[in-house]
């Protein structure tokens, strides 16, 4: 039968133990060993009070909780003091910590959606279209005659059945406007094909974002304007843009722009091959044949087209010096942009 | 087209240096880049004259000369063979930096001290001829520097002309921009031609057989020429120009052609049997060898000058060998045509030949530029090959090209442009451009033959523009059109599906869906894939059926770099065949979702890397379609040439087959040069996109606890999941909130063939706190049931 001297006894072993304890798992093992409700060395004890005698019970069991309590504080201080004051040098901040690997985002995607994203802000949204094509959508509709050195500009790809894979986004605005009626606000992200040899400055696919506008009223003037707001939002605010005439069979007038270049500020450097401009997309008022192809009126109706090429910007915007990189899907390559 | 800088100031007076000039073309649209046309300045380099020259002894080629610059005499030793005494030749002293030669030193051959070199074209840096040392005019002067004598501290203007401007291919071309930018007229060469009484007409008659093709044709005859080298003057216009000297005669008809943009060509005469020219079409099979040598057999595609019976030319493409001016030649018959531009351009595709002739044609050449063109030639000709110009020119012009006229409105060209011009401005313009114009409300503009992409009032606009500068249009700061269109949903998911997968660990691949017809019938064999007519090369010959082709070639370039971890996707493209009876063959377009992983995920301090299985790649397509709301979808049994008949399951949502998952046969991966097993699946984005749930609405947070309970099973491996679950839910009514399997183990507790399955239940009522024996009395009832449905032993619950 245990006795008060017993109980006192193995409070004094638990207290050692709280004591010696160097770490919070070893005063939870203190606590089981002797508060565990199962069979703790102090818990046991008190359910033996019914084995004795009525007259020792009261005091046997005060103390027996008393000793509990005692432990339970020096437990509790014993954890506090743990707690607060001394660090668990077992901990290694320096370790990586345990998380999930996230994948990554295609530099072509990060690049179209980039560029929509300064769009929708200007209310265009997006239509896309098959890459498969006629010769009508691709070349006819947008004023490509036939027998035209203009085609020369765009080597194409033919497949069976007299179609071809498009080598411009631009069908899709003929497409668009077929079953549309003014005003016309639309991007045009998509793949492309040109039957070009492979080289690190050119691929045989890439990828294109067009835009255009149709309306009542539409000027070279508002051209000017959403391409200045675009690429000083793609490119930076203290850009400089410049409109150079050229030639798209589509659009009359028709320009190239170039950005003054965003790594030198214009000075010149290897980037923009030392002419402080760098040549990024063009641009144009649509064409009155091509409006007409799709039974628009040309004299009340005017718009503009863009068209740029997604590889080239991101070639640029990255420093990637071959276009190759991007259809050859090295992970170690598409890790690189997030 | 490339033209030196010097050349555009003969013909307008402007005082812009190179780099402004080609700055000031490219803004109005005639893109030009100057840069010097020596790389190396010609220091130490000057004009002299070899006084003495004799042989050295003992040697087969070698010459002792005493050259004189004016002031200094020098000895060389000289390896040329054409080296004389008494000629003016150009002497590089001791420190001239030849081209890659590096700077030139004393040096001794065979016993001769040599100080100095005398210098072949090509080492100074002009042209690839080595064949001998330079000889000069016999009044060059001595002493004179050679970069000034021979005029070559010049710059080169490189154009990047865009094909409708066939109007500036041209050295006046490209002046009349000029001009006009600057405000100034062009100088125009003046000559006067010296013709014999004898008239050409009586000498060769012309006819053509096909005006269309050939609107005009002329000639003049000239006889008795002497074939030479040209004065350096044309040598080095042509040098400078990019254009080798070939003897004068052929020089002066491509020096014509830079100069007016005129193509011309020289025949030897002697060659016609018959005294007559005949512009036709080329008969099937006719045989024909151009100057250059290739034989061609000919269709009627191509236009051909004949003598009356044979060609002796390719029109507008190139002359036949057997009609070339060559050393012997006399008697010039001079061509001066124009042809067609689709004509020309089907001609040159069909001898697959590009010549300076063909481009010009092909883009539009002036027909009443002819005469003048042919003119400057014959007069030049006289001047530096001799002969006898016969009276005359044969021309045949059967119906004029007259210039046409065109209105223009100012309102419209400012409310295309969004600019404020005055009328006035526009009329400057336009009459700088050579245009007329008669000063109407709307103006009457007759735009010169020399124009041919001017057509329209649209045209005019665009030349107001160019001129005007695009510099001058102001950037409107207004937005309009629509304010606001919705995407459409294809393209918000899109983002999701990226979104979704990237979250997941998973890389975006991008391919070219051009294909490898060996590699993808193995993944499709039963879907002729749609095949390139021009491919660029054999693995790139057919567009893919699939999008597994392009996870597979991604997979396979990682694996060759030994990245072996891969979880990639991609949002792409299958092109299928139409197999539809409605009889449109157009081809389809399927927008694919590829999804595969390979290899293993790496060992990390805190556990092991995992080998990438199937439950992974289902994982990911689940949670995937959580995140984008779209309904469970089923795995059912089903064989697809590409996976192993092990392991691929189709994928059902709604009783629909949205696509395929599973392992890749070992062939297959093996075919792609990958040595590891691959997991993937392809899916529809078009019906999976359309079984996509509206958002929520929100539920209620429960109000009463729940009671937790567990279940252990064991049952035969042929036992899915799923039907154990979907028996619990049966019997678990709607007090049975959730049901998940926490625990799968199969070993020798639980014995062959068998597996134990625990699955934590929880119940709730929506109405009140259940009581414990409720929830027994339900769970007993489950156990029941399950051991009716299956062959199972209960474990402890």
């Amino acid at each position: 039968m245990p006795g008060s001297n017993q109980i006192s006894a193995i409070l004094q072993q638990a207290l050692a133990a709280v004591a010696s304890s160097a770490s919070l798992k070893d005063l939870e093992a203190v606590d089981n060993r002797y508060l565990s409700r199962k069979n703790g060395l102090l818990t046991s004890i008190l359910k033996t009070l019914k084995d004795i005698p009525i007259e020792e019970r009261k005091t046997f069991g005060a103390a027996a909780n008393e000793a509990r309590l005692k432990l339970e504080e020096a437990i509790a201080q014993a954890q506090e003091g743990l707690r607060t004051s001394k660090r668990d040098s077992s901990l290694d901040p320096t370790l990586p910590g345990i998380s999930h690997k996230i994948g990554s985002i295609h530099p072509i995607t990060r690049v179209i959606e980039q560029i929509c994203q300064s769009f929708y802000g200007m209310g265009f949204t997006i239509a896309r279209g098959p890459e498969i094509e006629t010769d009508y959508y691709n070349f006819e509709a947008l004023n490509f005659p036939p027998d035209h050195p203009a085609r020369d500009m765009q080597d194409t790809f033919y497949v069976e059945g007299g179609l071809l894979l498009r080598t411009h986004t631009t069908p899709v605005q003929v497409r668009t406007l077929e079953k549309s009626k003014p005003p016309v606000k639309i991007i045009t992200p998509g793949k492309t094909f040109r039957n070009e040899a492979i080289s690190t400055r050119s691929y045989c696919v890439f990828h294109q974002v067009d835009g255009f506008l149709v309306d009542e009223g539409v000027t070279m003037a508002d051209l000017k304007g959403v391409l200045v707001a675009f690429c000083r939002d793609f490119f930076g605010e203290d850009l400089k843009l410049r409109f150079r005439p050229s030639f798209f069979p589509f659009t009359e007038p028709s320009a190239e722009v170039d950005i003054s270049c965003f790594l030198c500020g214009g000075k010149g450097c290897q980037l923009c091959k030392y002419e402080g401009w760098l040549e990024i997309l063009g641009c144009g008022m649509i064409d009155p044949n091509v409006l007409n192809n799709v039974g628009y009126d040309s004299e009340k109706y005017t718009g503009y087209a863009f068209g740029m090429g997604v590889e080239r910007i991101a070639m640029l915007k990255y420093k990637i010096n071959d276009v190759r990189l991007f259809y050859e899907n090295d992970i170690r390559f598409i890790r690189q942009f997030r | 087209m490339q033209l030196p800088y010097s050349w555009i100031l003969e013909l307008v007076n402007v005082d812009w240096p190179a780099k402004e000039l080609a700055d000031r073309l490219t803004l109005c649209g005639t893109v030009a880049n100057a840069s010097p046309f020596l790389e190396e300045p010609l220091d130490n380099i000057v004009v002299g004259q070899i006084l003495e020259i004799e042989p050295i002894k003992n040697t087969d080629h070698l010459k002792k000369a005493m050259v004189s610059t004016g002031s200094e005499t020098f000895q060389v030793v000289c390896g040329a063979p054409n080296a004389a005494q008494g000629q003016k030749i150009i002497f590089a002293k001791i420190g001239a930096k030849l081209k890659g030669m590096g700077e030139l030193k004393k040096a001794k051959l065979r016993g001769v001290e040599s100080f100095g070199m005398i210098c072949s074209e090509r080492e100074l840096g002009l042209t690839d001829d080595h064949s001998g040392i330079m000889t000069l005019d016999d009044d060059a002067e001595l002493g004179m520097a050679a970069d000034e004598y021979l005029g070559v501290k010049d710059y080169i203007l490189k154009f990047d002309l865009t094909p409708n401007r066939s109007d500036s291919l041209s050295a006046i071309g490209i002046a009349r921009d000029v001009a006009c930018l600057a405000g100034k007229e062009i100088k125009q060469s003046k000559f006067e031609l010296q013709e014999i009484s004898e008239k050409s007409s009586d000498v060769v008659k012309i006819s053509i057989a096909d005006t269309s093709a050939c609107p005009r044709y002329a000639a003049r005859v000239i006889r008795g020429v002497r074939i030479g080298s040209s004065p350096w003057w044309i040598k080095r216009k042509l040098i400078l120009s990019g254009i080798r000297p070939i003897s004068n005669v052929v020089d002066i008809t491509n020096l014509v052609m830079l100069e007016t943009g005129q193509p011309l060509h020289a025949f030897d005469f002697r060659q016609f049997g018959r005294r007559e020219v005949l512009v036709r079409r080329a008969k099937q099979g006719e045989r024909f060898t151009t100057l250059d040598g290739k034989e061609h057999e000919l269709t009627p595609e191509v236009l051909l000058i004949t003598d009356g019976e044979k060609g002796v030319a390719a029109a507008g493409v190139m002359g036949g060998l057997n009609s070339e001016v060559s050393s012997d030649t006399a008697d010039i018959l001079l061509e001066s045509a124009n042809f067609d531009p689709i004509t020309v351009r089907r001609s040159r595709m069909k001898l697959g030949i590009s010549s300076e002739s063909s481009t010009r044609f092909e883009k539009g050449a002036d027909p009443n530029n002819v005469t003048f063109a042919m003119d400057r030639a014959a007069y030049l000709m006289q001047q530096y090959a001799g002969g006898e110009i016969l009276s005359g020119i044969i021309d045949c012009y059967p119906e004029k090209i007259n210039p046409i006229t065109i209105d223009l409105r100012p309102s419209r060209v400012n409310a295309i442009l969004g600019t404020d011009i005055s009328k006035e401005r526009m009329i400057i313009i336009l009459k700088m451009l050579q245009f007329r114009v008669k000063d109407k409300e709307t103006l009457e503009v007759t735009v010169p033959t020399f124009r041919p992409d001017i057509a329209r009032e649209i045209d005019l606009i665009e030349e107001i523009a160019r001129i005007e500068g695009y510099e001058q249009i102001p950037s409107a700061d207004r937005n309009i059109g629509p304010l606001y269109t919705p995407l459409h949903p294809n393209d918000t998911f899109r983002q999701l599906i990226r979104t979704s997968m990237t979250a997941q660990g998973f890389d975006e691949i991008y391919s070219s869906t051009l294909a490898d017809p060996k590699l993808l019938t193995k993944i499709e064999p039963e879907k002729a894939p749609i095949a390139i007519m021009n491919p660029i090369a054999a693995d790139f010959a057919v567009l893919q059926s699939s999008c597994l082709y392009s996870l597979l070639k991604a997979i396979s370039n990682n694996f060759a770099q030994r990245n072996t971890d891969l979880r990639i996707f991609e949002v792409g493209k299958a092109f299928l065949r139409n197999e539809s009876a409605t009889g449109d063959l157009s081809p389809v377009e399927v927008d694919e979702i590829g999804i595969a992983l390979s290899g293993k995920s790496d060992d990390q301090w805190f556990g092991k890397g995992r080998e990438r299985d199937f439950y992974e790649l289902k994982g990911a397509i689940d949670s995937f379609f959580e995140f984008a709301r779209v309904p469970q979808c089923i795995y059912r049994p089903e064989k697809h040439p590409a996976f192993d008949d092990s392991l691929v399951f189709e994928l059902i949502i709604n009783e629909k087959r949205i696509g395929f998952a599973g392992l890749i046969k070992n062939e297959i991966v093996r075919a792609f040069d990958i040595k590891q097993t691959v997991y993937a699946a392809v899916l529809d984005f078009n019906i999976i996109l359309n079984s996509r749930q509206p958002e929520n609405y929100y539920v209620p947070l429960p109000k009463f606890p729940s009671a937790p309970r567990a279940l252990a099973v064991i049952v035969d491996e042929t036992i899915n999941v799923a039907d154990i679950i979907s028996k619990i839910k049966e019997m678990g009514g709607e007090l049975l909130e959730a049901v998940e399997l926490f625990d799968l183990y199969r070993g020798k507790q639980v014995g062959e063939g068998k597996k134990s399955l625990a699955f934590s239940l929880v119940f709730r009522s929506k109405g009140r706190s259940l009581e414990n024996e409720e929830v027994t009395e339900i769970y007993n009832n489950i156990i029941e049931y399950l051991k009716n449905n299956f062959k199972t032993e209960i474990r402890e619950g």
